[in-house]
């Protein structure tokens, strides 16, 4: 058949593309927001990825990077947004803060962003540097390909 | 729906919103518009409800408190000297700033003085946040008036200043470089030499930025004569830093209250007379070029010496002496398990960051825990301007407007 | 005219020169020194004093304003005491409009109430939390942090390691 043919079981085949062009919804919080939007500039680029698409929306976006503290104040509003998702949908927490609490330990936040939505891929740091949340991409997207057709659990 | 005159209340999300019924300039009713806080251009969590007439905006109510830490009472619950990795996190594009405000109160308290090379160390650390917390502003609000370039050119300098940052201290952003008693540790030869050809290389790349943007007719006919503020408003409204100098009040606390030896730097106070967001544009401009100035000269003024005083009731002392006094491990023990107590007094001390006054009111009780420490926020009073500058604007004009306010939430909300 | 008769106490503190009125007067003190050309609020918020043994407190909360003169570049805090399980105050924002929000947090924060403050709700917590954060009863709050020393069972023991 030559080398123009290449033959693949349908779940790989899709399983690569939805890994390839993963793509976040812009959820940025706090400091780790700015190592975020790094993470999509020149020098550390996360477009070559798949993911340079950050979209607004969320009914258009794969991923959610949860990237800062979260407050009581803006839990309801993260659930809200998670659930505006379409599946199949994948959460990183990005950072100490959201996912145990990081550095404050009390009243006023929520000690880990798992405590409302189910979380994928933790990221430490305060905050990780952008090959950390590129590292926790690359994890990830192998995760998404071995899944392959069936949606997540 | 006939509810002019009268107010609905709802409470949702744990925010009460009252829509007041008004009617607009052509009989319909005002069109209330939820902004945030998932938004990509504010910059943040803030949340602005918006009153529109058609596209114009009649009021707006800004609703904080979505990132809400509780710093101030983590900073109650923690030693004085541990206080210091909290502060770096309110205002998060400028730590170094931060941690100075603090240290220098806790220092005032505690009758101390930082060494000669700890001033210029520490002058240099906020002057390169000052331009690394620009070039963050420089860069998003470009890409959100259109001009994507911008943000790609920005970061690229900022990460050679994190870069710095890292040699120096081992963190890239969250520095917790200037502590109670000097700093943290002395700066390396290679660090002198990365500072040195960033102060060679960064008037380049400000020319660069100006080439893209001062001329530029798209961002111009999108910043001037929006978000006007004049030089009264500003001063009743209480705005520091950028707002207050974009309406021509020569006022930076670096020449009016200087602090840490900024009395021995020659630069200039970058006003503009035009009142508008793109007066600002200019004024933050002609700062990065003064930062980059003055780095230079504290680079020549570096003067020799310890940069940590020589306190042991304050500072831990080095590790070769434990092995040979014993009062040495008795103060090691003593700060690593206590801590130090400040006597009891009150002090507020306010240095500029980038976004304007920025200030640490600290009391203590005579114990190694703070009883009060107040941030007290350049953005949290400057965003109350924000409905000053907006209204009788078009929606549009927004984004612009949040933009050139450069309101960090985290120090709005600490 | 600084008002001489207002003044219950004043000081140094650290460098910073304070003085102390009465709550009932605070509107006056503050008009006094706003003519006296101290036009700009840097800040105000307000102090726990609960347990505090570090000196007599005339009440538990403590309220500090810090005002600063432009021209002349001096600075002064101006303290007032309020107590009650809801103390009470006359608003300033009027005087100085950058009080507003900060009236706004201190009632958030520590349940202190602002006579005549056109909006004074929730600013940093949600508008339906109970109870006042920043007060010294109020706990800290957050999850217990667990600590491995008291486990018992090693993932690899020791001496197999």
């Amino acid at each position: 058949m030559g080398q123009n043919v290449l033959t693949t079981t349908l779940g790989k085949l899709i399983g690569w593309g939805r890994g390839n062009s993963v793509w976040p919804a812009q959820f940025g919080l706090a400091c780790c927001a700015i190592e975020m939007i790094h993470t999509a500039t020149a020098s550390v680029d996360i477009a070559r990825f798949g993911s340079e698409a950050m979209r607004a929306s969320p009914r258009q976006a794969d991923l959610m990077i949860v990237s800062g503290r979260v407050s009581q104040k803006m839990a309801p509003i993260l659930r809200t947004i998670y659930d505006q998702m379409p599946e199949p949908k994948w959460v990183i927490s990005m950072g100490a803060c959201a996912s145990t609490g990081g550095v404050f330990n009390n009243y006023a936040l929520l000690q880990g962003v798992d405590k409302i939505v189910p979380v994928d891929v933790y990221v430490p740091g305060c905050p990780p540097r952008p090959e950390d949340l590129l590292n926790a991409l690359m994890i990830l997207q192998e995760r998404i390909k071995a899944q392959g057709f069936s949606p997540r659990q | 729906m006939s509810t002019t005159g009268s107010s609905v209340s709802t409470t949702t999300q744990g925010v009460t919103i009252t829509k007041s019924g008004e009617s607009g300039a052509f009989g319909g009713e005002l069109l209330t518009v939820n902004f945030g806080p998932h938004h990509p251009s504010t910059h943040g969590v803030l949340r602005l409800i918006v009153d529109l007439d058609g596209e114009q905006i009649r009021r707006i109510k800004p609703v904080i408190g979505y990132l809400h830490t509780g710093i101030e009472k983590q900073m109650e619950a923690l030693r004085w000297q541990q206080g210091v990795v909290v502060t770096d996190r309110h205002d998060y594009l400028s730590p170094p700033i931060n941690n100075l405000a603090y240290a220098l109160a806790v220092e005032r308290l505690m009758g101390v003085e930082a060494t000669p090379r700890a001033q210029v160390l520490r002058v240099i650390m906020s002057e390169l946040t000052r331009l690394s917390s620009h070039l963050v502003w420089l860069g998003t609000s470009g890409i959100e008036l259109g001009a994507m370039s911008m943000l790609m050119y920005c970061f690229r300098e900022r990460e050679t200043i994190l870069n710095m940052n890292e040699e120096i201290s081992g963190y890239r952003m969250h520095t917790s470089y200037i502590r109670p008693g000097g700093v943290m540790a002395d700066a390396t030869p290679r660090w002198l030499e990365m500072v040195d050809q960033f102060v060679r290389d960064m008037p380049g790349h400000i020319d660069e930025y100006e080439s893209l943007l001062t001329m530029n007719p798209i961002f111009r006919s999108r910043t001037m004569e929006i978000g006007r503020l004049s030089a009264d408003d500003a001063k009743v409204l209480g705005a520091t830093g950028p707002m207050l100098r974009g309406s021509g009040v020569a006022w930076d606390l670096r020449k009016s209250m200087p602090y840490s030896g900024y009395e021995n730097y020659d630069f200039e106070v970058a006003t503009s007379d035009r009142c508008d967001c793109y007066g600002r544009y200019l004024v933050r401009i002609k700062e990065m070029r003064e930062a980059v100035k003055i780095i230079g000269q504290a680079l020549d003024k570096l003067p020799d010496g310890p940069v940590n005083i020589d306190d042991r009731k304050m500072l831990p002392p080095p590790r070769e002496e434990l092995e040979t006094s014993m009062e040495a491990v008795i103060h090691h023990f003593k700060l690593f398990t206590e801590g130090y107590s400040v006597p009891a007094g009150d002090v507020y001390v306010a240095v500029e960051s980038g976004r304007g006054e920025n200030g640490c009111y600290v009391v203590s009780d005579g114990t190694h825990k703070p009883r009060r420490v107040k941030f007290r926020s350049a953005s949290f009073v400057n965003l109350q301007a924000l409905e000053r500058m907006a209204l009788n604007h078009m929606i549009a004009d927004m984004v612009a407007i949040i933009g050139t306010a450069d309101t960090v939430l985290g120090d709005v909300d600490r | 005219m600084i008002d001489e008769a207002l003044v219950v106490e004043s000081g140094i503190s650290a460098g910073d020169p304070w003085l102390t009125v009465e709550a009932g007067a605070i509107r006056d003190a503050l008009t006094g020194l706003k003519h006296d050309g101290y036009r700009l609020m840097c800040f105000m918020t307000c102090v726990d004093h609960l347990a505090d043994s570090s000196k007599e407190w005339p009440a538990r909360f403590e309220l500090v304003y810090q005002l600063r003169n432009l021209e002349s570049r001096e600075e002064i805090r101006v303290r007032t005491f309020v107590d009650g399980e809801t103390p009470r105050i006359d608003s300033v924002q009027d005087i100085f409009p950058p009080a507003n929000w900060d009236e706004r947090e201190v009632y958030d924060m520590f349940g202190v109430v602002f006579n005549d403050h056109p909006d004074l709700s929730r600013i940093l917590m949600p508008d339906d939390w109970v109870g006042h954060p920043l007060r010294r009863d109020y706990p800290v709050g957050g999850d217990p942090v667990e600590f491995s020393a008291e486990h018992e069972t090693w993932q690899t023991a020791p001496e197999k390691a």
